[in-house]
This record gives structure tokens, sequence and C-alpha cells, in this order.
């Protein structure tokens, strides 16, 4: 069983200093002290991740753009080059096949990173299609390390590594430029509700000299990072920061039976686009003329006790929707949930009963992020 | 914390890693054990089942959250609840830093103490269990 997972190139580095448990096909560090202390560490100062279980394919070609138009819901015409957006793609019925960021690195050269458990569905898709477009895609994957630098300190670290200010480089941009000597591209993105970047260290192929190099470089950002209390974080804070964010993870607020009209993300999917996208004129209906079946909801815990995924949401005891992603709160002190309800049945502030294993506890419907903006977030006020 | 191997003389344990502590024939302490909370790491939330309510062996009689996931806690004794440990609510931690003593969840006045003890583990046939698991 375990033989069959797969390493990224700094696991000997997580099996020495975490825990390391399954995931989606994956051996990955769970936390690497605690998960608290880790979440509390992106939220007030800086945190690193490895992300390198993700999927990189790189898509080249004239009809790169037509291409990814066809199989994404964000406008790919509005990329510069250098420019990044998050978006969708869908099956023929406006579902999720998976959510992804684009990034625009060249001319006719884009980025597309996937979610690890999508990856080889993801590829096939990509690569089903190609053979219609005149473009080449190639799987990156295992010679490109991805490292998540977030928190309010990242940029500051991030500078330092790049001995130059990178806090101009807008959001959601991506530039190649070295890092601690290193080929880099510089992604102004992240999974946490918090400023920072990604970064995707070129030429590390998956053998022991490019393990080395990762880990030298993995190691070389905590050592320059010391300054700001920057800490190694694992998979475990990562879900808890994205979910205290509001951010959807895939296979719980997203399917391959929710469109991301349905799943709250509206931002992913654009309409005046050319081509038309697989899926267009289901999201098209249910975002113009309201023909969503459920809506997401976030909720927090009036009462006692954690909400999880699968539980029962009620109102008025009748059976409405269901929660999809749950835990306790670092920054509330509180169980909040993302989950599914009818469309227009409940409103902010409402007051629903979550089904906690028998035991009918209320909760509030809530906005995301569910932490105070002004305080925690990239919005933050200084 | 321990590396979850730690086991008490003079305790019951049952294979859902719960143990008891008889006082008396009318008292019983139960909490859950080393094992369990270094399993479940970062307990964040304990829930017991309530003062006054009558459980059989084997009934669930509470959660315990941790940042991962929720677990469910089994009775290994039918009777009644008579006092919930109070620390759980404002440091459910309590449980991973002192399972067998200061992190008790409930105790209990046994209807069935002597039949029911019988099917449980003493401490070396419990340290065997989880060495086996």
């Amino acid at each position: 069983m375990t033989d069959s997972l797969e390493r990224t190139h700094l696991f000997e580095w997580h099996k020495s200093n975490g825990d390391v448990i399954p995931f989606a096909g994956w051996e990955m560090p769970v936390r690497y002290s605690d998960i608290r202390t880790e979440h509390m560490t992106v939220r007030d100062h800086v945190g690193i991740f490895d992300t390198t279980h993700m999927r990189r394919f790189w898509i080249t070609g004239p009809q790169s753009l037509e291409f990814l138009q066809y199989l994404t819901t964000n406008n790919v015409r509005k990329l510069s080059v250098n420019g990044g957006h998050y978006s969708t793609c869908l099956n023929e019925h406006g579902g999720t096949r998976d959510d992804l960021m684009l990034y625009r690195v060249g001319e006719n050269e884009y980025v597309w990173v996937t979610n690890a458990s999508n990856g080889e569905k993801i590829w096939e898709h990509l690569n089903k299609h190609a053979s219609k477009f005149d473009v080449h895609v190639n799987d990156r994957s295992k010679e490109v390390v991805m490292i998540a630098v977030q928190g309010p300190k990242a940029l500051a670290l991030l500078s330092k590594l790049a001995g130059r200010d990178v806090s101009d480089l807008p959001r959601f941009s991506c530039n190649r430029i070295d890092l601690a000597g290193r080929d880099c591209y510089l992604c102004r993105t992240g999974y946490t509700g918090e400023d920072g970047g990604e970064i995707l260290l070129l030429d590390t192929p998956f053998t022991d000299t490019g393990k080395k190099k990762a880990i030298a470089f993995w190691e070389e950002i905590l050592k320059q990072g010391e300054e700001f209390n920057v800490t190694p974080c694992g998979l475990g804070a990562r879900d808890s920061l994205r979910l205290e964010a509001g951010l959807v993870l895939y296979g719980h607020e997203l399917n391959e039976d929710t469109s991301p009209i349905e799943a709250g993300i509206p931002y992913a999917v654009k309409f005046k686009v050319d081509p038309h996208y697989i899926g267009y004129d289901v999201v098209r209906s249910h975002k113009k003329e309201g023909t969503i079946r459920k809506t997401r909801i976030g909720l927090i815990m009036i009462d006692k006790g954690i909400p999880r995924q699968g539980y029962s949401i009620l109102l008025k005891g009748e059976n409405v929707g269901e929660v999809t992603s749950g835990g306790m709160s670092p920054i509330l002190h509180n169980g909040i949930a993302l989950g599914f309800v009818k469309p227009n049945i409940v409103e902010i502030d409402d007051v629903v009963e979550i089904d906690i294993k028998g035991r009918i506890r209320k909760a509030r419907v809530s906005n995301w992020p569910f932490y105070d903006t002004d305080k925690y977030g990239d919005r933050r006020v200084e | 914390m321990s590396e979850g191997k730690n086991v008490i003389e003079g305790l019951y344990y049952s294979k859902d890693h719960e143990w008891v502590k008889v006082e008396s024939d009318d008292l019983v302490i139960i909490g859950i054990t080393d094992f369990a909370q270094h399993s479940l790491h970062e307990i964040t939330y304990v829930e017991v089942s309530e003062v006054g309510t009558t459980l059989n062996a084997g009934d669930e009689c509470g959660l315990v959250e941790s940042m991962k996931a929720s677990s469910e806690i089994f009775t290994p004794l039918s009777g009644e609840v008579i006092e919930v440990n109070p620390a759980l609510e404002l440091s459910p931690e309590v449980v991973n830093e002192s399972p067998y003593d200061k992190g008790w969840l409930m105790k209990m006045k046994p209807s069935n103490l002597q039949e029911e003890i019988a099917s449980l583990m003493d401490a070396k046939a419990y340290s065997d269990y989880i060495d086996s698991l």
C-alpha cells in the first residue's frame, strides 16, 4: 500500500521533521509541530508549504489561447504575459472537473496548476482535446518543485530571497526571477487567505541531485526566514487556513455535480469569451437565469460542537443541505463550516441547525472569510 | 507529549481505548488512553453525556474533536453519569496532556460492574493489544 504512494522531492525532510500521512495518493506532512501553531504563524508571520504534489502542466503553441478557453471558464484572452487567474474546468453538464490556477508565462506559453487528486483526470482531458488544436501539452510536475510562502511577512521574506522588493508585483502575477540564486517563477497567489506567493522552482528533476537541490532551497527559505518567524506548515494547517478563509476544496465544495456558480466562485466564470468553453450553456443559465440546484453557505456554530463533512443542515427541522467542510477555527475558537443548501432559503445571519451525530445544534449563516478582514488576511489594515 | 504507549497499572481498558478506574462499587472514573489521545493529536473540543444520563455499555457517551477529525467515545460500562470533568470545556487539551489524571472524562455509578469489568483488559493485556495494532 505504502509502496504505491508518491513522494515529493522534499519527502526525506518531511519524514525527518514532521508527521507524514497518505493524502490523495501522496505521502505528505500533515504537521511539523501542531496544526494550530502552524495556522497562527501563517496568520501572524509567515509559513511555507510543500505543494509539489499538485500537478503542473505547460501548454505551448499558437492555439494555446483557444485551447485553454475551450477548457476553462475564466477569460483567457484577458491574461497578459506574466498574468495569472483562478479558473475552473467543467464537464458537459456544468459540473466541475477541477479548479486551477492558470498563468501566462510567455506569448504562447501557459502553466496550468491543478489539484493532486485530479492530476491524472485533467492530464487525460488535456491530451484528449489537444489533438484538435495546434498546441503542445507537457507535464512538468516532476521537474518543477512548488513551495507556497504565505502570511503577512511572506513578501518581506520573498523580497529578501529575491534581493529586491517584490511587493510591487501585482496579485496573481507570475514572474520569472531568481530566488536565493535559483531560477524560479514567483506567482503572487496562495490558498490561505493571506498575502504571499507560490514559488515554482525550475530545473529540479526527481533525482538525488534534484531532491538535494530542493531540500537545500527549502532550508534556505527557513534560514533566511528566521527573522520573520517562518515555520514549515503541513497539510493540516493548509486545510484549516483555507477553510477559515472560505476557500473551496475540490472533493468537498467542488465536484463533477457542482458548478462554480453553485459553489460561490463566480469570479472564476466569465461569459464574454470566445470560443465558448465546455459547460458554458449550463453555467450561463446558473448565473443569468438562477437555475442553480444548490448554493454554498458559510456557518459559524452558535451552540457547542464542531461541524464536519457529511453532517445534515436543517431549517425548522427539515433537511435542507449538507456540510462539505468543517472544523475548529483557531482565530474564532469556534466551529465553522462550509456547506450547501437549497437556493434562496437562507440569508446571512439566519439560524440553521446542524445534526452533529444525532445532536441538533444551532449555527449562524455567515459570510466568508470567517475572520475579521481588518485584522487578518490579505486585506488587513496594517 | 508521550509516544502514546503509556499504560497505567490497576486500570481496566477497552478495545476502543477507554480506561476505567474503579473507585468503589458505586463509583468509576472513565477516560481515554494515552494511545487514543496520541492518535487524535491536538484535541480541540470534548463533549460528554450530561450528568443524569443512563447509558448501556457500548453506548456513545461523547465526542472528542481534534484539528483533523471527530471521534466518538463509547462507554465501556453501563450506569448513570454522575459527574463530567469541568476542565474539558475550557481546556480540552488537558486530555492530551494528562489522559489518565487531569484529563478524565466522566464519573459514573455503574449498574453492572462485576460482570462488565470482567470483559475489559488489564494493563498488561492492553499493552499487548496496542503493540499488536
